[in-house]
């Protein structure tokens, strides 16, 4: 299953790639749609914010716990998505699949977050309607 | 007994006034009034288009556009392309070589108003005698389009970055013009350039309740031989509202765009 799943999920991402620019300021100025990332830890902190929500998380790395810096999609159109202030928080667990910063600093941009009850949201702007799918990909409304 | 019963009924007048699920504080959700619904009570796209009392379509709503574009490349008619200037083909080249790092709108100052019509982010157009008011979601902006008869100013003394518009009707489509541009926002992310040479003309018609086809036609001779259009179609947003959106909040992208 899981070797299915990688296959679909960087498919999901290669789609996205091309011409992916997000909402406030150009996708591949700041990340590269070819270094995915997943990122599986703790949630430290959230910053509901325009223009970008921010999701601070806790992650190993080689034996030691270090966070990264996660950008997620415009509040508004995050809401709009389902996503409220409250539904990520300070101590939950989660999986966020993304794209790497170019600079090589523990920086990503949120494509999807599997939240505590295994449910996926999308968390992104790129691209029109992207949606999180049950099997936790990026399908298209 | 009788104060028994008059605590009841005031507990019971109490209950009543407050919301129930919620749902009477809903901002985003609250259903829109006395638009055409189905009978499964969503919104009915194919009736008929309001009318004002003028008898012109009534363009007021929240609207979205169909499909969000970033670049207007996307939005061009099939087998047309952009007809750059040599002076325009070096801005563009040079802002894709970085990928846009440059952009203005990272910046958080104005979009360009082509692509602020094609954003994820809806618009809210009011129409009233004399002015027609588009106020965008994205940043939180808005531009008055003057219906009061008065041309285009002669002369700019002031350019702006939203230029300064005004509207008229061609039958059933309402139709803006905007000079006065300071030539500093991007047409789109992928950095299509205008000068203060720009004149901007937007096509609005309402072909139904659910839908407006827009054309906006960019004429910039410095940087483009001719005009050239792009085309979106407005989506009417039923149960919503504008969401507030303040740029600068906490705009921590710049450090990290390093373009290449």
């Amino acid at each position: 299953m899981t070797r299915l799943l990688l296959p679909l999920l960087l498919g999901a991402f290669v789609l996205l790639a091309g011409g992916r620019l997000i909402a406030h300021h150009s996708f591949a100025a700041e990340f590269d749609a070819s270094k995915p990332v997943t990122l599986k830890g703790t949630i430290t902190k959230v910053e509901w914010t325009n223009p970008h929500t921010w999701f601070y998380i806790d992650v190993e790395e080689g034996g030691k716990v270090v966070n990264w810096a996660v950008e997620g999609g415009a509040p508004n159109v995050l809401y709009r998505e389902g996503w409220r202030p409250t539904s990520l928080k300070a101590g939950d667990k989660v999986t966020i699949t993304g794209s790497r910063a170019k600079d090589g600093s523990r920086t990503a941009n949120a494509t999807l977050v599997q939240m505590p009850d295994g449910k996926c949201l999308f968390a992104g702007t790129s691209g029109p309607g992207g949606t999180a799918t049950d099997n936790c990909t990026v399908g298209r409304r | 007994m009788r104060s028994t019963v008059l605590l009841t009924s005031l507990l019971t007048f109490a209950l009543c006034l407050l919301p129930s699920d919620g749902s009477s504080a809903q901002w985003h959700g609250y259903p829109t009034p006395g638009i055409p619904r189905l009978a499964d009570g969503s919104v009915n796209l194919a009736a008929p288009a309001p009318k004002t009392h003028d008898g012109k379509p009534d363009l007021s709503g929240i609207w979205l556009s169909g499909r969000a574009v970033f670049d207007l490349r996307q939005a061009l008619e099939p087998g047309d392309s952009v007809p750059f200037t040599p002076d325009g083909k070096k801005i563009f080249d040079e802002r894709r070589a970085d990928n846009s790092k440059d952009d203005p709108s990272a910046r958080c100052l104005p979009t360009g108003l082509p692509v602020r019509a094609l954003l994820r982010t809806p618009m809210k157009i009011v129409q009233v005698p004399n002015l027609t008011v588009i106020l965008y979601e994205s940043r939180t902006t808005f531009r008055q389009i003057l219906t009061d008869g008065r041309p285009l100013p002669k002369v700019i003394d002031w350019p702006a970055w939203q230029g300064f518009s005004i509207g008229r009707w061609d039958g059933d489509t309402f139709v803006v013009e905007t000079a006065g541009f300071n030539g500093l926002a991007w047409l789109d992310q992928a950095g299509y350039p205008a000068t203060t040479a720009l004149k901007l003309t937007e096509r609005f018609r309402r072909r139904d309740f659910g839908h407006i086809d827009l054309e906006m036609i960019i004429d910039d001779p410095k940087m483009y031989t001719r005009p050239w259009s792009i085309f979106a179609e407005l989506v009417y947003q039923p149960d919503t509202e504008l969401l507030e959106f303040i740029c600068e909040e906490n705009n921590r992208d710049l450090p990290h765009m390093v373009g290449k």
